[in-house]
């Protein structure tokens, strides 16, 4: 085992003992990104919560050690908090109020361990006037004004079927966490850190906000077409629900797909041969792209597009990333509960020098309870079994 | 605090932007003519110009600009002399220099390459899997708006560079971190794809309704429409009827039953709407959250800017913006966190006489490179 980043190869976090506290999807994002980057993250779940070995997902519990404690049990407690005073970082998504109510916070720790950086990922953050509201990832897409500017004019509020918010939420918790840890490197001192996801997401369209606060009206929604090109758009082809994106870039590739839709008069059509009359005759361009697509399977309307020069991609789904050889490059084959294995992604980028931990399947509930313990706090398997008949590991 | 040298591209501006909120000294290479995320509209102003652009102005926030060729000779010098200042140099490939020449010119740079953004957004998005899951059932899919996933990307970035750069922290020493965007865009198909190896079922599109609980969605308002997310408790259904008393759905014992809630959530939720479409969003949703239900209005960029948490929280605060007068300005998540403050986007060149001086230039050879169209320089 690699004590820390200076041993070749290690990770960047190598060494580093997350105590992971997350539920749900942003703050596990997070931990599974600092275990990924070589942390020693253990997440603290208990059976009193979580009734047998469910389906345990390898996109929340891969690259981390599970342990289970019962921390209404006061010897459950206890562990835990002398796991919180050797942790270089804590991560916890819990509603305000929770870490302190079981003074495992960053108030009553932070005496006894002034390295540790804190952090909580919360909804709207831990004050002000929404830091009392429940929230979820649809609720923050709406709030964070996401839906609205998603779309075409006149258009419902639309989403993505994900949870974009808690990968927005996670990624900055996790560079708040490295940076945190950077600054820790000089001054010797954690802190805490109170992040919200609602101000995350904001910032993803920080742009927006600034261009209405000048101009009084909402940001306009383009749906599939470019403030910059025409024509752009998603077209549909052959078969139930399948389409194709295309973007013409250039007057040449306008002229190429002129071709490969059998309509060359299009491509001497002087109405259309610049940019802004491609634009202001977008709808009848669209009809004339759709009425060829429609006859034709995405995959050649991709291939034909694509052979003539004109920038083209049929929509994949998840399905493509485990038959096509030419996506999917982030994910990994890992062992999960079928035969075959489950694809999950790694980080997507390399170091020169660093490594990066690839994912593992997902671990089992409470499998590492013991080792966390000989590991952490140099616990004996006579200290271990006295904690065991006292039913706090569970 | 460090000196970066930012050369990115849309699709990693956004780590730069984070950069500078932690207070390190960002400076930003551009193109004499302004680079391409100075050109994106929306303008603030609505006329296009080169300092206006409303993701310039977010994104370029906190920064220096050094307007640049380095596609000429004397550009790659200027950048040359300029290396061995830098402790971090993030740009989107290709490099002015090589990464053999960067490194030899400052061996322990943190350096970041960003490639895997050729194709055009709408493309990558629908290559990653993600067109796929954004839209309305039975409706073309759609890109996410705003431009979005370039922010995304562009925290990914930041994740590699603030990893590399606590390295160096720990150890002195550097390395090169290379970032493929079109990876980032796929990771956010992860949920669909584990459904898919796991469970066998695809991931479908589903508008403003039903996400995972089948009771949630974005309802009408007086003024708009609130989203709701109700969860599968019978508890929380009964709490919900106690509060909407809906004629037909209160009194409904079978209702009780989850599943008969699954199987009759059509009707369910088009009551709901009816409901509420008479109330103001801020009214519903205030009430809802008394409750303890999750919802929030759906709400525009418009709204946010005057938005109470955003503003209690400093988030939000008021410039003096020289062109647009007293106006929000959203300072970052991070630069929230840690509090500091963040300069509004340089306008194009202003740094350059400042760092050309810096660097060694006398007024007549800065003249020179000015009179070649090597360098841009700010009108004042």
């Amino acid at each position: 085992m690699q004590t820390d980043a200076r041993s070749a190869g290690a990770g960047p976090l190598a060494g580093l003992k997350v105590l992971d506290f997350t539920h749900v999807f942003a703050g596990p994002f997070c931990t599974r990104t600092l275990a990924d980057l070589g942390a020693d993250v253990v997440h603290v779940e208990s059976r009193t919560r979580d009734p047998g070995d469910r389906y345990r997902s390898a996109y929340a519990h891969r690259n981390k050690r599970s342990i289970t404690l019962d921390l209404k049990n006061e010897a459950g407690h206890v562990i835990a908090t002398r796991l919180a005073m050797v942790a270089d970082v804590i991560v916890e998504n819990f509603s305000a109020g929770v870490m302190r109510r079981l003074k495992l916070d960053y108030d009553t720790l932070s005496p006894g361990n002034p390295r540790l950086v804190f952090i909580s990922l919360s909804g709207y953050g831990h004050t002000g006037p929404r830091s009392a509201w429940t929230s979820m990832n649809m609720t923050l897409q709406a709030y964070t004004g996401l839906m609205l500017t998603t779309g075409a004019e006149g258009d419902p509020p639309t989403a993505i079927s994900n949870s974009w918010n808690d990968y927005i939420g996670g990624l900055h918790g996790t560079i708040a966490v490295l940076q945190a840890l950077a600054d820790r490197a000089e001054s010797g001192r954690g802190r805490n850190i109170d992040l919200s996801q609602f101000e995350g997401s904001v910032a993803t369209l920080g742009p927006l906000l600034m261009a209405a606060a000048v101009s009084g009206q909402p940001p306009r929604r383009w749906g599939n077409r470019s403030s910059r090109t025409a024509p752009q758009g998603v077209y549909p082809c052959a078969g139930q629900d399948e389409w194709c994106a295309v973007s013409v870039e250039t007057d040449a590739q306008w002229a190429a797909l002129a071709e490969v839709i059998g309509q060359p008069a299009l491509a001497r059509d002087e109405r259309l041969t610049s940019v802004v009359g491609r634009v202001r005759h977008h709808d009848e361009i669209d009809a004339a792209i759709a009425a060829w697509t429609r006859e034709r399977p995405k995959a050649e309307v991709e291939r034909q597009l694509q052979d003539a020069g004109v920038p083209a991609e049929r929509m994949r789904r998840a399905d493509d990333f485990v038959c096509s050889p030419d996506s999917g490059h982030v994910y990994r084959a890992v062992s999960g509960e079928r035969p075959e294995p489950l694809l999950t992604p790694t980080v997507p980028f390399s170091f020169s020098v660093s490594a990066v931990t690839p994912p593992s399947g997902a671990c089992k509930l409470g499998e590492h309870t013991h080792e966390v313990l000989r590991d952490w706090l140099q616990m004996d398997d006579a200290a271990i079994a006295a904690l065991d008949e006292q039913r706090a590991l569970v | 605090m460090a000196r970066v040298l930012d050369l990115t591209r849309q699709a990693a501006v956004y780590a730069t932007r984070l950069l500078a909120e932690q207070g390190h000294e960002v400076i930003r290479v551009e193109a004499p003519a302004g680079d391409a995320v100075r050109r994106l509209g929306p303008f603030l102003g609505g006329v296009p110009d080169l300092e206006d652009g409303a993701y310039h102005q977010f994104f370029n926030a906190g920064k220096r600009s050094l307007a640049l060729d380095v596609a000429t000779v004397e550009g790659r010098e200027v950048f040359a002399r300029l290396v061995p200042s830098a402790e971090v140099i993030v740009a989107s490939a290709p490099l002015p220099l090589d990464e053999a020449a960067i490194r030899a010119l400052n061996p322990g740079v943190v350096l970041t390459v960003v490639a895997g953004d050729e194709l055009p957004e709408l493309c990558a998005y629908a290559r990653a899997g993600l067109l796929a899951i954004t839209g309305h059932p039975g409706q073309a899919p759609v890109l996410m708006g705003g431009h979005v996933i370039y922010a995304a990307t562009g925290a990914w970035v930041m994740v590699g560079i603030a990893a590399a750069m606590l390295v160096r922290k720990l150890t002195g020493q550097g390395q090169t971190v290379a970032v493929d965007i079109q990876q980032c865009f796929e990771i956010f198909l992860d949920h669909a794809v584990e459904t898919y190896t796991a469970r066998g079922r695809l991931t479908e599109r589903r508008g403003h309704r039903g996400a995972v609980t089948p009771i949630s969605g974005a309802f009408p308002a007086a003024d708009g429409y609130w989203m709701l997310s109700l969860g599968d408790a019978t508890e929380r259904w009964l709490t919900f009827m106690d509060w909407m008393q809906d004629p037909v759905l209160a009194g409904d014992a079978a209702l009780r039953d989850y599943d008969e809630r699954l199987a009759r959530r059509d009707v369910i939720l088009e009551r709901i709407g009816a409901w509420t479409a008479r109330f103001p969003k801020a009214e519903i949703v205030a009430e809802a959250q008394r409750r303890h239900f999750p919802c929030a209005p759906v709400a525009t960029a418009l709204e946010l800017a005057d938005d109470e948490q955003l503003v209690a929280r400093g988030f939000l605060v008021e410039v003096d913006h020289p062109a647009h007068g007293r106006m929000r300005f959203p300072r970052g998540a991070l630069a929230t966190l840690w509090d500091r403050d963040v300069a509004l986007a340089p306008r194009l060149g202003a740094a350059n006489h400042e760092i050309l001086s810096e660097l060694g230039y006398s007024p007549d050879e800065q003249g020179m490179l000015f009179e070649r169209g090597v360098t841009g320089a700010s009108l004042r």
